[in-house]
């Protein structure tokens, strides 16, 4: 994957420490198979437009303003220079005001995890002391930064040469777990805990990416390069497929994309 | 409970043993809409459309089809059905694959959080003995199931009661920290710097609910709109001072209140002074109101 371009760029600070840094996502869509949206009609791309809701025109992209409401129908325009001027520090520092243990941060908050990096050379010293401390302390910090327009808290893992640092979920975003698990009232059997794990053992294995593949997202590829083709027959070891000089008709193609879906993870299984 | 729809049911199955279960929702993204799209022209709000390209004409949904961009302003048009066709038919059987040690996991593959329920009495006994190996062997599982119309693998752990399943990004949609951080210098920090940084850690150690915090940017933009509405000048974002490798030492010694202050921030230093000793006294656990 191509390096990602910061999309974030402030500074780290500790107590009276500060060092520039730039702050990039660690996930991104970029190579997930993408659709556009077709004119059935004419095979054009569909765009949208914005178009003003009350004279029913478009509206051009240089009158396109954000409007903070004031009242009903009544709009304070900002730009984003004047944005800006958000008297919040958060919005240019992660400040880290507090740490705590380790795994003490519940799954269930941590939303996006972004990489932290120093955004020049004469921040790589500090940077590596805020990260080491923490590393050697075996601790999380814990801050808050302003991601598109809404101040997230965050907390700051030391990972290899750099920082993780995860925005988490707002309180109202996670769900009550008690509503779901109050009514799970009977306790284990002993003995099936005994066989299950037992199962545990051989089944051990180290985490690899392998265990994330998309073969959907393989089969749409396939689907697409069959169709960019005119659907000419493919050259594979199918051999009902070479036969027929006509192109395929569609339906084959996708029963035998399907087909190696099914394949591909019952094998999965199998070797699991 | 009744309150709750589930997103998907079906069985987790080990071996041959399996048990019936629900998976729900565990977090939701709310949107706080801050702003809206206004035509500065007339101050009224805009609304979107959805036009042709070329034609210019408005495009109802009933109109608008798939395509795929194949380069060279060309797309290829895929049906809906073409689409169905590429998801396999689910069996409804999240089959654990694999176990994992709960130390083990890459976390910045985590999608969403889903709670685990099992769905009757009697699978119950299944979901409990699991949850209960899971938890004394200190691992989780992962398994696939065709889930959303798309094939996921989910990390199933031990919560409490109950089981959460987390969908995992796919491989293509995370990149590795060893990549992104490939290009930065090798620091190993350690003597007197790395000892202050750790006590100034010290003094700052304490808990955190995520719960419980308050985003304050919408405080902040109502102020600044109230400013502009007034007509005020806007304050100028003041310029952050970076910390000097040459001055590094000198931060962290003052930080952690063993500076020799200058005289003009006397009063701070002593403040802070005072305030460490408060923490070495009662072992650098003392709760510090400036965090919150």
């Amino acid at each position: 994957m191509a390096p990602r371009r910061p999309y974030w760029r402030g500074y780290l600070k500790l107590s009276l420490v500060t060092c520039p840094v730039a702050m990039s996502p660690a996930t991104s869509d970029s190579e997930k198979v993408r659709f556009h949206t077709l004119n059935k009609q004419t095979g054009n791309r569909v765009v949208s437009q914005f178009v003003d809701s009350v004279t029913g025109k478009s509206v051009k992209e240089e009158n396109e303003a954000k409007g903070y409401e004031r009242g009903e129908n009544d709009y304070v325009l900002l730009t984003d220079d004047e944005l800006e001027s958000v008297e919040l520090e958060t919005v240019r520092t992660i400040d880290i005001e507090k740490f705590v243990p380790r795994e003490s941060i519940e799954w269930v908050y941590l939303e996006t995890p972004h990489y932290l990096m120093p955004n020049d050379k004469i921040g790589n010293e500090a940077f590596a002391v805020i990260r080491d401390a923490m590393e050697a302390d075996d601790v999380l910090g814990i801050s808050r930064v302003v991601i598109g327009r809404r101040e997230r808290a965050v907390v700051l893992e030391p990972r290899g040469k750099g920082i993780v640092v995860w925005t988490l979920r707002f309180g109202d975003e996670v769900r009550p777990e008690g509503e779901y698990f109050q009514e799970i009232e009977k306790k284990a059997d002993p003995k099936t805990v005994e066989v299950i794990k037992t199962m545990i053992k051989p089944r051990m294995e180290k985490w690899s990416p392998s265990m994330v593949t998309d073969p959907i997202q393989e089969s749409l590829l396939k689907l697409i390069a069959s169709k960019k083709k005119g659907l000419k027959p493919t050259r594979k070891t199918d051999s009902k497929k070479d036969k027929s000089e006509k192109p395929s008709n569609v339906i084959n193609i996708m029963d035998a994309l399907k087909k190696s879906v099914e394949a591909d993870l019952k094998g999965r299984r199998k070797s699991g | 409970m009744a309150a709750h729809r589930a997103q998907w049911k079906g069985h987790i199955k080990i071996g041959e043993l399996s048990c019936g279960v629900g998976l729900y929702t565990a977090a939701s993204t709310s949107d706080r809409i801050t702003f809206h799209t206004v035509n500065a022209a007339t101050g009224n709000r805009v609304r979107r459309e959805f036009i042709d390209s070329e034609t210019e004409e408005t495009v109802e949904r009933d109109e608008q089809v798939k395509g795929f961009d194949v380069g060279d302003n060309q797309y290829i048009m895929i049906d809906p059905e073409e689409l169905t066709a590429v998801i396999p038919d689910s069996d409804k059987m999240l089959e654990i694959e694999a176990f994992l040690p709960c130390s083990d996991i890459d976390d910045v593959y985590f999608d969403k959080p889903y709670y685990l329920v099992p769905t009757d009495d009697v699978s119950e006994d299944m979901f409990a003995g699991l949850r209960e190996a899971l938890k004394e062997a200190s691992v989780t599982a992962i398994a696939r199931t065709v889930l959303f119309r798309r094939m996921r693998t989910v990390l199933i752990r031990a919560h409490g009661r109950g089981l959460i399943a987390t969908t995992l990004n796919f491989d293509y949609e995370v990149r590795s920290s060893e990549e992104a951080f490939k290009e930065m210098p090798s620091i190993k920090v350690d003597g007197e710097m790395l000892d202050l940084a750790k006590h100034i850690i010290s003094t700052k150690k304490g808990d955190f609910d995520p719960a419980q915090f308050e985003d304050r940017y919408e405080k902040a933009l109502a102020d600044l709109v109230k400013a502009k509405a007034e007509g005020k000048t806007l304050p100028k974002p003041k310029p952050v001072k970076v910390s000097k490798p040459n001055d590094l030492l000198k931060a962290l010694r003052e930080s952690a209140g063993m500076g020799k202050a200058k005289p003009k921030k006397a009063a701070n230093a002593n403040a802070r002074r005072s305030k460490k000793a408060v923490a070495d006294k009662s072992n650098g656990k003392t709760p510090q109101k400036k965090a919150s």
